[in-house]
C-alpha cells in the first residue's frame, strides 16, 4: 500500500497542465453553453487534439487503439480537466462509459465504426435513460421498441437528458419486452439522433444553460443492427457502464476550486477572521479529500483488475455530500451578494449533484445492499 | 498509487487478527472496562512480538503501525495503541519502553494515563516527556465507560522536560493522526455491531434492517466510517504532515457525533446497558472528539493554514453551473 504518484503520473500530470496551458486562453473558466454550435466545435476541436496525442481513449486496450493506461491516469485526467469546466465537452462520457460499454457488447461493425470516431474525438453521445415516470426507478422505462421486419419501431419518451444538444447519437434505452420483469426487457439501441422521428423539446431549468431536454420518440424506426448486444439483456450493460460513470468525474477538485475561492473571498471580505467560517473551511476540506480517497479506492480496484463494486456509491455519497458543504459555505461567505447571478456564491451551483448519475438515495440503497448486504424488504 | 495491503500488511494485520483473537472476544474486553484495567497480557504479547516497533523497523513504517492501531481500535482491546505504537515512537524515535499515554499541558482529562510508563505532554507549542513516577497521575472517575481515564498532577507537568524545538509540532501532528486512526476503529467497530443487530432484530414482522429508514442512515455512516480509515492510513503514510493530520482529525471529530447516536439510536434500550458491547466503541468516541480542542481546534489549525496558500487569484471559478 502506498500513496504515492509514480515519476510517470507525476510526468504525465505535467504535461497534461502544459498542454492545457497551450491549448486552453488563460483564466479559461469552461465553455458557454448557451451557445451551442460553438460549444461543441470547441470541445470536438479540443478533444481531438487530445487524441492526437494518444490521451483521449489511452486507457482503452491495445486492440481498440488505446495504451492500455493505467486507470490512474484516467483519474489524473479528470482531476486536471473536470475542475475547470471539462473542456473535452460531453466527450468524457463516451470515453469513460459508452466506446467500454461497445467494446463489451458490440458487434464488429458497431466496434468499427463508433470506436473509432470515439477515440478520434469528433463525435457526441447524449444518454436516453431517464422517462417522466422512470427516474431513480429506471427499469420502470416504458418507451417500447416493436420489431418491424429489419426495424424496431420506437415509441415513448425520455426526459432530463443531458447534452442533447451536442448529440450526434443516443446511448437509449427501450423496452423490447413490455411483460417480461421489469430489468429482463430493457434493450439498448445507438440511434443517431438525425433520426427521423425524433423531437427535440428544451426544458426551461435553472441550473445552467441547456441542461434539461425532453426526446419524444413518435414511431421512429431504428436497424435492428444498432442494438448493442443481445435483446432484453441491456440492463447488465447499463449497470456496469453506469458504475463507471459515478467515479468519472473528479467532483472533489471540483469542490477544492471552490473552496480555494472561498478563502479568497472569506479574506477580503473579512469572514475568514470568523472562528465559525473557520471550522466550515476546516470541514469541507476534510470533507473533499474524504471524498478523494474513497474515489481513489474505486481506481485502485479498477487498477486490480476488480469488477465494479459498491465502492462506486461510497465514492459518489461522498463526492456529493462534500461538494454541497463547499457549496454551501461559498454561499455563507459571499454573504447578499452570493444572490447575484455568476457570482462565487450561488447555491444552485451545487444543488443538483444529488440527483445526477443517480440519486443520494439510491447510491444509499446500493451501500445498504451491496456493502453492508442489510435484508431486503419481506 | 496502490491503496491494496501487500504482503507483508496483509500477514501483519493476520497475526494480529489472531493475537487478538486468542486474547479474548468482547466479553474479556467488556470485564477490563468494567474493572478499569488495562489489557497488560495484551500489550505485552504485542509488543514482544514487535507490533509495537513497526513504526520504525526496517521495511515497515508508519502506515503498517497505522494499520495495525486502526485494527486494534477496530477490536475495542483496551490498549494505547496509538500512543504507543505511533506517536511515541515517530515523535522521540524510540521504541517505547511501555505504554504510553498523551495529554496536554493544563491538567485536564486524558486516556489510560493511570496505566502509562510514560506520558507526552503537549503543553502550548512545546512537547514534553514524563517517565511516569508514583502520584504523578490520579485516576478520574468516568463510570466505566469508555477509556479509562486520569489526569496529571501539578508537579508531575511541572518536572516533565521539553523535548526540543519543533517537537510539539511533530507530537501534535501524529496524535491528530493517531486519534483519527483510533476514532475510526471505533467507529468501524461501532457500526459493524450496530449493522449485525438491525439484521437479527425483529419488529413488525421483519428485520429493522430492511427498513430504508435504517438502511439509508447505515449507509452514510458507512461512508464516513470508511473515510476516516483512509485519511487517517495517508496522513500516516505522508509522515503526519500538519494539513492532512488536521484533515483526518478534522474528519472524524465532524462525524463521530453523528455515529455515536445512530448506532445507539438503532439500537435502542439494550445498547445503553454494559452487558451489551455497543458501548466498548460508541463511549470510546467522546474522549477522542475532546482532544487537541475538538473539532474546532482541528478544523481552524486546518483553515488557517490553507489560507496562507491562498490568494486573490483563486477567487475566481467556474461560473458554468
Amino acid at each position: 500500500m502506498d500513496f504515492d504518484w509514480t515519476e510517470d503520473d507525476v510526468a504525465y500530470r505535467n504535461d497534461l497542465k502544459t498542454f492545457l496551458k497551450e491549448r486552453l486562453p488563460e483564466g479559461w473558466n469552461g465553455y458557454d453553453k448557451a451557445n451551442l454550435p460553438k460549444y461543441k466545435s470547441d470541445s470536438i476541436a479540443f478533444s481531438k487534439a487530445m487524441a492526437e496525442r494518444g490521451w483521449l481513449t489511452q486507457n482503452w486496450p491495445l486492440e481498440y487503439g488505446g495504451q492500455e493506461a493505467s486507470p490512474w491516469r484516467a483519474a489524473i485526467l479528470s482531476e486536471e480537466l473536470w475542475p475547470i469546466g471539462e473542456p473535452r465537452g460531453p466527450q468524457y462520457m463516451n470515453v469513460n462509459w459508452i466506446g467500454p460499454a461497445i467494446m463489451a457488447a458490440g458487434s464488429e461493425e458497431q466496434k468499427l465504426y463508433h470506436l473509432r470516431r470515439i477515440s478520434a474525438g469528433d463525435v457526441c453521445w447524449c444518454q436516453g435513460f431517464s422517462e417522466p415516470d422512470a427516474g431513480s426507478d429506471l427499469p420502470a422505462m416504458r418507451t417500447k421498441a416493436v420489431r418491424d421486419g429489419d426495424d424496431y419501431v420506437v415509441t415513448g419518451s425520455k426526459i432530463w437528458t443531458s447534452h442533447v444538444g451536442t448529440a450526434d447519437f443516443c446511448f437509449l434505452l427501450v423496452k423490447t419486452d413490455l411483460n417480461a420483469p421489469k430489468r429482463a426487457g430493457i434493450s439498448i439501441l445507438l440511434t443517431p439522433m438525425d433520426t427521423p422521428g425524433i423531437e427535440v423539446r428544451h426544458i426551461d431549468g435553472f441550473v445552467g444553460e441547456q441542461a434539461f431536454h425532453q426526446l419524444v420518440f413518435d414511431e421512429v424506426r431504428v436497424p435492428v443492427a444498432y442494438r448493442l448486444g443481445e435483446e432484453n439483456r441491456g440492463w447488465d450493460i447499463v449497470r456496469r457502464a453506469l458504475s463507471f460513470e459515478r467515479v468519472g468525474a473528479a467532483h472533489y477538485e471540483t469542490g477544492q476550486r471552490i473552496l480555494r475561492a472561498t478563502i479568497a473571498e472569506a479574506k477580503r471580505n473579512g469572514a475568514f477572521d470568523d472562528p465559525e467560517v473557520q471550522t466550515r473551511i476546516g470541514e469541507v476540506f476534510a470533507a473533499l479529500e474524504a471524498a478523494r480517497l474513497l474515489t481513489y479506492k474505486v481506481v485502485d480496484l479498477r487498477a486490480h483488475g476488480s469488477p465494479p463494486t459498491a465502492d462506486s456509491n461510497l465514492s459518489r455519497v461522498a463526492q456529493t455530500t462534500a461538494l454541497r458543504l463547499a457549496g454551501e459555505l461559498a454561499h455563507l461567505v459571499h454573504g447578499e451578494e452570493g444572490l447575484t447571478a455568476g457570482s462565487g456564491g450561488d447555491i444552485r451551483r451545487v444543488l443538483s449533484f444529488g440527483v445526477a448519475a443517480g440519486t443520494t438515495e439510491m447510491q444509499l440503497d446500493q451501500i445498504a445492499s451491496n456493502f453492508l448486504a442489510l435484508p431486503t424488504k419481506v | 498509487m496502490d491503496l491494496t495491503p501487500n504482503d507483508i500488511q496483509r500477514q501483519t494485520l493476520d497475526a494480529v487478527d489472531r493475537i487478538l483473537q486468542r486474547n479474548g472476544d468482547t466479553a474479556h474486553n467488556k470485564k477490563l472496562v468494567d474493572q478499569t484495567q488495562y489489557d497488560e497480557a495484551l500489550h505485552a504479547e504485542l509488543a514482544g512480538a514487535g507490533f509495537f516497533d513497526l513504526a520504525l523497523t526496517e521495511g515497515a513504517g508508519p502506515l503498517d503501525a497505522a494499520l495495525v492501531v486502526e485494527r486494534i481500535a477496530e477490536s475495542a482491546a483496551v490498549l494505547a495503541t496509538a500512543a504507543t505504537a505511533l506517536v511515541f515512537p515517530m515523535v522521540t524515535g524510540e521504541t517505547a519502553p511501555g505504554p504510553v499515554a498523551l495529554a496536554n499541558g493544563q491538567g485536564t482529562p486524558f486516556r489510560l494515563g493511570q496505566f502509562a510508563r510514560t506520558v507526552l505532554i503537549l503543553d502550548g507549542d512545546a512537547a514534553k516527556r514524563l517517565d511516569v513516577q508514583p502520584g504523578d497521575v490520579e485516576a478520574v472517575n468516568n463510570d466505566r465507560t469508555g477509556w479509562p481515564l486520569a489526569r496529571l498532577t501539578a508537579a508531575a507537568l511541572q518536572r516533565a522536560p521539553a523535548l526540543g524545538p519543533g517537537k510539539g509540532d511533530e507530537l501534535r501532528n501524529w496524535w491528530r493522526t493517531g486519534l483519527a486512526l483510533e476514532a475510526a476503529g471505533a467507529m468501524k467497530g461501532a457500526l459493524k455491531t450496530t449493522v449485525g443487530y438491525v439484521k437479527d432484530r425483529v419488529q413488525f414482522g421483519r428485520p429493522i434492517g430492511s427498513f430504508q429508514a435504517i438502511q439509508h442512515r447505515l449507509a452514510q455512516l458507512t461512508v464516513n466510517a470508511e473515510a476516516a480509515y483512509w485519511l487517517g492510513l495517508e496522513a500516516a503514510y505522508k509522515g503526519a504532515p500538519a494539513q492532512a493530520a488536521a484533515a483526518a482529525a478534522t474528519y472524524v471529530t465532524a462525524n463521530a457525533p453523528l455515529l455515536l447516536r445512530e448506532t445507539q439510536q438503532m439500537h435502542g434500550a439494550i445498547g445503553f446497558t454494559r452487558e451489551y458491547p455497543l458501548h466498548l466503541w460508541t463511549m470510546r468516541l467522546p474522549a477522542l472528539q475532546r482532544e487537541l480542542g475538538g473539532l474546532s481546534g482541528h478544523a481552524r489549525d486546518l483553515a488557517r493554514s490553507l489560507g496562507e496558500g491562498v490568494d486573490d487569484r483563486a477567487a475566481t471559478v467556474a461560473s458554468q453551473l
